[in-house]
């Protein structure tokens, strides 16, 4: 076996010209590919840290039936039992309950409905990136009964900060509810439908107003990141019992649908470079498997195995693309490395493209440690597939034949 | 052999789908079931009515009933009607003034007054069973209905004695109504609603409406006692109990305006 992998090497090396390009290709591929990858688990690993930030979290924590009927009959109590639960979970950034519930709103006469958020200031900054979406005035917590709202629900009112507004509904003891709330603060969401329709008052005035007692209708729970919601879910169903509990792909399928074509996309073309670099080994091993026709011949005739003449051959083809593959990830995963660490922002069209969409315009890269596993198994079972044929025709040669030509 | 099995099953369930229906007896000819349900609202309405009621609902989250004390003055004529809220003592004064399509409303503890957004219409009203549409969109039971009589109930369920008419209300394609259908008895002698079920366009029953306590009130039969039960919430239901009602006095002008809204009773 060292033997013939010592003979596999100098054959590979006979041309070093031709090999050389055809490792330069091998390489730009495995580079390519780790860098793209890297750049689109990057993107979506952003793009779900946004999303999530804004408003969702990682995963809810809700009562029963919460998530298909959404209105004050389903809720959780935010018990000693539970803040226990949350405080020992392993894997959570941070945690905020909720109380949410539908409202009237008005500043003159003509009302409208509003989604109430009942949140904790100190704990929601934990979770989402609502204190920080503040366009003017300040977050709900300082003062009693004050409301903070979406920047087009504020427009489409015509209130301005400093205005009471009357803010009625229907607490969860059937009694009505209403109250008068100062504004104090407008917030510009990214998302349009929140924007005009979410108004934020503090937890307690929540459960004050709708006579809720210790109840909340939601927990947003955020984990260190979107991989690891799952296994906090599973933690949290395992430990938390009479809950429900639903993670972002569920809260969010329009963007676990986005990722998905988003990838399916990017493969499609990283697919067509990986087929142009299985071409190029295929050319290379082919050609020096020709010219070498009768020292094949003779190795045949010496009584060497076709089955070792195969071996042989194929080495010659993992090896070029070993080479390949190692120097590739040895630039790629660096490269990516680098530009994790140092994201790049983004100005102009593109700036504002990111901020239609609710993000931070900024481009980042994220090592997952599938991305140069994966592209290893690519590029050596490429380099397999291509060597077949070569390796076939090698060890199927009659030494006659093969004497006889040049 | 096989053909007079087929007969005979067939026969089956014909007999079968009757008993299903209710055991109806077929509507003597002549009977237009629009007219039918023009003198049920003409029986429950008047052209202008005053009322005095308590209103009790009754639900799982509650330790004891929700008993809210109510006056209305509805004048149909005019498609408008106002309600003062009298107990209990957080929503005391809180006013509600209808002008179809319209709802106003009024908080005396913030002294605002708001208009409900049409969007609201399905929320329930004052914590009870009925919805704010129940208030504003009742007369258009004749207008946006297209109404069949289904046959004659000899026996309504729980009324000994009475006999109803089955009126079918299908609402008109491009109306304003979230029913998908409504099953009416109307008491044969003297119009009085006694039951309506509320479908909704998947043929769920959603809600039944029954009527009772009829007593004549200016020769009307006027039931005096109206309970909503919410089939898809258990434990929910509300019952309204009519204490006073009179027909057809004059109405003060002054009444159905957002200023009488904001006014202190």
């Amino acid at each position: 076996m060292p033997l013939e992998l010592r003979l596999a090497w100098r054959n590979v090396w006979r041309n070093p010209r031709r090999t050389g390009l055809s490792v330069a290709a091998t390489v730009f591929a495995v580079v390519l590919v780790v860098f793209f990858v890297g750049m689109a688990a990057g993107l979506h690993e952003k793009m779900i840290e946004d999303s999530v930030r804004l408003h969702s979290g990682h995963l809810t924590l809700s009562g029963p039936g919460y998530f298909a009927n959404r209105t004050l009959a389903q809720y959780v109590r935010l018990d000693e039992g539970l803040r226990g639960v949350l405080e020992r979970a392993e894997g959570v950034r941070g945690w905020a309950p909720r109380v949410i519930g539908f409202g009237l709103l008005s500043k003159e006469t003509d009302a409208q409905g509003v989604a109430l958020m009942g949140v904790d200031p100190e704990r929601e900054r934990t979770v989402s990136s609502l204190a920080d979406r503040l366009q003017r005035g300040s977050f709900v917590g300082e003062q009693p009964r004050a409301i903070v709202l979406g920047e087009r629900l504020a427009r489409n009112l015509g209130a301005h900060l400093g205005d009471e507004l009357f803010l009625y509904s229907q607490a969860w003891s059937l009694e009505t509810a209403a109250d008068l709330y100062t504004l104090v603060g407008v917030m510009k969401l990214p998302d349009v439908t929140l924007d005009r329709s979410l108004a934020l008052i503090s937890l307690a005035d929540a459960q004050e107003f709708f006579v809720y007692g210790d109840r909340v209708s939601e927990v947003a729970v955020l984990a260190e990141d979107a991989d690891a919601a799952a296994g906090v879910a599973a933690a949290l169903r395992g430990d938390a019992g009479a809950f429900e509990i639903h993670t972002w792909s569920e809260l969010m399928p329009e963007l676990v649908q986005f990722i998905f074509l988003d990838d399916a996309g990017m493969y499609v073309l990283l697919v067509i470079l990986v087929v142009v670099v299985a071409f190029g080994i295929l050319n290379t091993i082919l050609m020096s498997v020709l010219e070498r026709t009768r020292e094949l011949g003779v190795l045949l005739a010496l009584g060497l195995p076709p089955r070792a003449v195969f071996r042989l051959v194929y080495l010659e083809s993992l090896l070029l693309a070993g080479v390949g593959l190692l120097l590739g990830l040895a630039i790629g995963i660096p490269l990516v490395l680098w530009f994790a660490a140092h994201p790049i922002s983004l100005a102009g069209r593109m700036a504002e493209a990111y901020e239609l969409f609710g993000m931070e315009p900024v481009m980042t890269w994220k090592l997952k440690p599938l991305n140069p596993i994966g592209s290893a198994i690519t590029i050596l079972g490429v380099a397999a597939a291509a060597a077949l044929y070569p390796a076939v025709k090698a060890s199927r040669g009659r030494p006659v034949d093969a004497l006889r030509s040049l | 052999m096989r053909g007079r099995a087929a007969a005979a099953l067939l026969a089956a369930l014909g007999l079968a789908a009757a008993a299903g229906a209710g055991e109806l007896l077929p509507a003597p000819p002549g009977l237009d079931a629009r007219e039918i349900a023009r003198r049920q609202e003409d029986t429950l309405r008047g052209e202008r009515a005053y009322l005095e009621a308590t209103m009790t609902v009754t639900s799982p989250r509650l330790p004891r009933p929700r008993v809210v004390r109510l006056r209305s003055w509805d004048d149909r004529l005019n498609r408008r009607s106002f309600i003062r809220i009298l107990a209990p003592p957080k929503d005391e004064g809180t006013g509600f003034l209808m002008q179809r399509p319209n709802l106003w409303m009024y908080v005396p503890r913030v002294e605002r007054s708001m208009r409900i957004p049409p969007s609201m219409m399905l929320q329930s009203w004052m914590g009870s069973d009925f919805t704010n549409d129940d208030l504003v969109r009742e007369s258009s039971q004749l207008d946006d209905y297209d109404h069949r009589l289904l046959g004659i109930d000899p026996a309504p369920e729980g009324r000994d004695g009475l006999r109803a008419y089955v009126v079918e209300f299908r609402p008109h394609e491009d109306a304003p109504v979230v029913w998908g259908r409504i099953v009416s008895w109307i008491e044969t002698e003297h119009h009085t609603a006694l039951r309506q079920e509320f479908y909704d366009e998947e043929g769920v029953k959603l809600r039944v409406f029954e009527l009772g306590d009829i007593r004549e009130v200016q020769g009307r039969h006027f039931p005096h006692r109206w309970s909503m039960t919410p089939l898809d919430k258990e434990g929910h239901s509300t019952v309204l109990e009519i204490h006073e009602i009179r027909f057809d006095e004059a109405f003060d002008e002054g009444v159905f305006t957002t200023r009488n809204l904001k006014r202190e009773d």
